[in-house]
């Protein structure tokens, strides 16, 4: 449903994506892993075009949504495809249930009453029920990344997009998140899911990339990709980070 | 020091003519009143157009940093003298309507008048630095969040970035806006008889500097309350960032 074709990137003289051809299918959790710098988290920013990409094609169920260096339907890409990040980005002015609202209303045009119920239900398949009315500054950054899940969610969309949302967590409030990521997987979320955490792509992906340099070197099934690469770059991230 | 206090705290002249002084007071404060209402708005108007995102919109971009680099540059002094100027030479030529070119509107003189557009022409300019700095202040990831979320630039700006700009730009603002209190004394030089020229008028009339000084003095039961507010506001923001709010 979101294919990726000849996808490129750079800053100034620094190729961050070089040549990125990517499927991925209806309900399939795809896990990218690679070092920092591997221009993983660059290219799932193109994906919903907060980085726009150089050159090279994005279609959305078969419809060009980027195309000769520019986009296009831009609102309408954003609308389906929902985003969570590393820092959380919540509304600090806005309560929980606030959060998850503001859009519903603005962008997709439901009414107040509407949109506040299927916040509290969404709160509530969180965990977070009773949060509602908490400003952001008064909940723990699991809750908060639950809240941003949550939000990211009101909107329907087709695709869930998380970058490295674990990686700001303390240690005892990284498995909250992962569990409502692993629920939300087992709905048929379709999900591309840049992380760290090793044990989240062996149980809940479909399919793991492993990236590096701005290339995809190797990508599979998570026990083929985990546990037995095929390239030496692969081998050689994986023994550092399986070490620990 | 005996003279210096009957010079300027010449307690029985203040009591004599404190009506006066007042009156000339309450002008300094409609004036504040109205021309910081005015450039609050005209402060905001310019920060947004100077933030309009795309390649088309670079020109307005452009003539808005001109424009405020402009205003910054040129003392209010020039722009109060130049804009009456140029108001009433155009009115009386009729290249433009009377009631523009002076303007007397809501029972206000023309000096009024002028005074307010200059305060609002040069304190926009200063204020919307002031929101500028207010809405670069709001991290990056808040912009990246509603925009994922659908959100034009517009609502963006509207529903998540300047509600929180606004919030650290009130102490900047308020220090304008005491600033800008103590440049209404410039529109004196229109005849208007505000605060400062009221003084002036009684120095020349009885040779008493005393009314200068009952006129600061009613400036600082003013000005010092602002000041502290502006502290107290920066004291609360402060604690707010300690308790490790973004």
């Amino acid at each position: 449903m979101l294919t990726v074709s000849g996808l490129k990137k750079s800053y100034g003289k620094l190729d961050v994506l070089k040549d990125i051809n990517v499927e991925i299918g209806e309900g399939e959790v795809v896990c990218v892993i690679g070092p920092s710098g591997s221009g993983k988290s660059t290219m799932l920013r193109c994906l919903n075009m907060l980085e726009l990409p150089d050159g090279g094609r994005i279609e959305l169920h078969g419809k060009e949504v980027f195309g000769e260096g520019r986009p296009k339907g831009l609102d309408v890409l954003r609308r389906e495809v929902g985003m969570v990040f590393q820092s959380f980005n919540l509304f600090p002015h806005m309560t929980a249930r606030e959060n998850v609202s503001i859009a519903q209303t603005k962008v997709r045009g439901r009414k107040k009453k509407e949109a506040d119920s299927r916040s509290a239900e969404l709160l509530a398949k969180v965990g977070l029920e009773e949060k509602l009315d908490e400003y952001p500054d008064r909940l723990s950054g699991g809750q908060q990344q639950r809240v941003a899940i949550a939000r990211a969610l009101a909107m329907d969309p087709e695709v869930m997009l998380f970058d490295e949302v674990t990686s700001a967590l303390d240690p005892e409030l990284v498995k909250g998140v992962l569990d409502v990521m692993k629920e939300l997987a087992e709905s048929g979320m379709t999900m591309v899911v840049v992380t760290h955490e090793m044990n989240f792509a062996r149980e809940v992906s479909d399919r793991v990339i492993f990236m590096d340099q701005g290339y995809i070197v190797e990508e599979g099934k998570p026990e083929e990709v985990l546990g037995n690469p095929s390239q030496e770059r692969t081998k050689k991230f994986l023994g550092l980070v399986l070490a620990r | 020091m005996e003279v210096f206090f009957d010079t300027y705290f010449d307690f029985s002249f203040m009591a004599e003519h404190f009506d006066e002084v007042l009156a000339g007071f309450w002008v300094t404060i409609k004036l504040s009143v109205v021309g910081g209402f005015f450039a609050l708005i005209w402060g905001l108007m310019l920060s947004v157009l100077r933030q309009l995102p795309g390649k088309w919109l670079a020109p307005v971009r452009g003539l808005t940093i001109a424009y405020i680099d402009a205003l910054r540059g040129i003392p209010l002094l020039l722009v109060i003298l130049g804009l009456s100027a140029g108001l009433a030479t155009l009115a009386s030529e009729g290249t433009i309507p009377r009631e523009i070119g002076i303007p007397q509107w809501f029972g206000e003189s023309d000096p009024f008048w002028y005074g307010v557009i200059a305060l609002t022409l040069t304190y926009g300019a200063y204020m919307a630095e002031v929101y500028r700095a207010g809405i670069e202040a709001v991290p990056r990831g808040q912009t990246e969040a509603s925009r994922s979320l659908g959100m034009s630039h517009g609502q963006a700006m509207r529903f998540v970035i300047i509600p929180q700009a606004v919030r650290k730009v009130i102490p900047p603002l308020l220090n304008d806006f005491i600033a800008l209190m103590k440049d209404t004394a410039l529109i004196s030089v229109l005849g208007l008889v505000e605060t400062v020229q009221t003084g002036s008028d009684l120095y020349s009339e009885f040779f008493n500097p005393s009314g200068y000084t009952l006129g600061a003095f009613l400036f600082l039961i003013v000005t010092i309350p602002l000041a502290r507010l502006v502290d107290w506001q920066i004291k609360k923001q402060d604690e707010k960032f300690q308790r490790g709010i973004p």
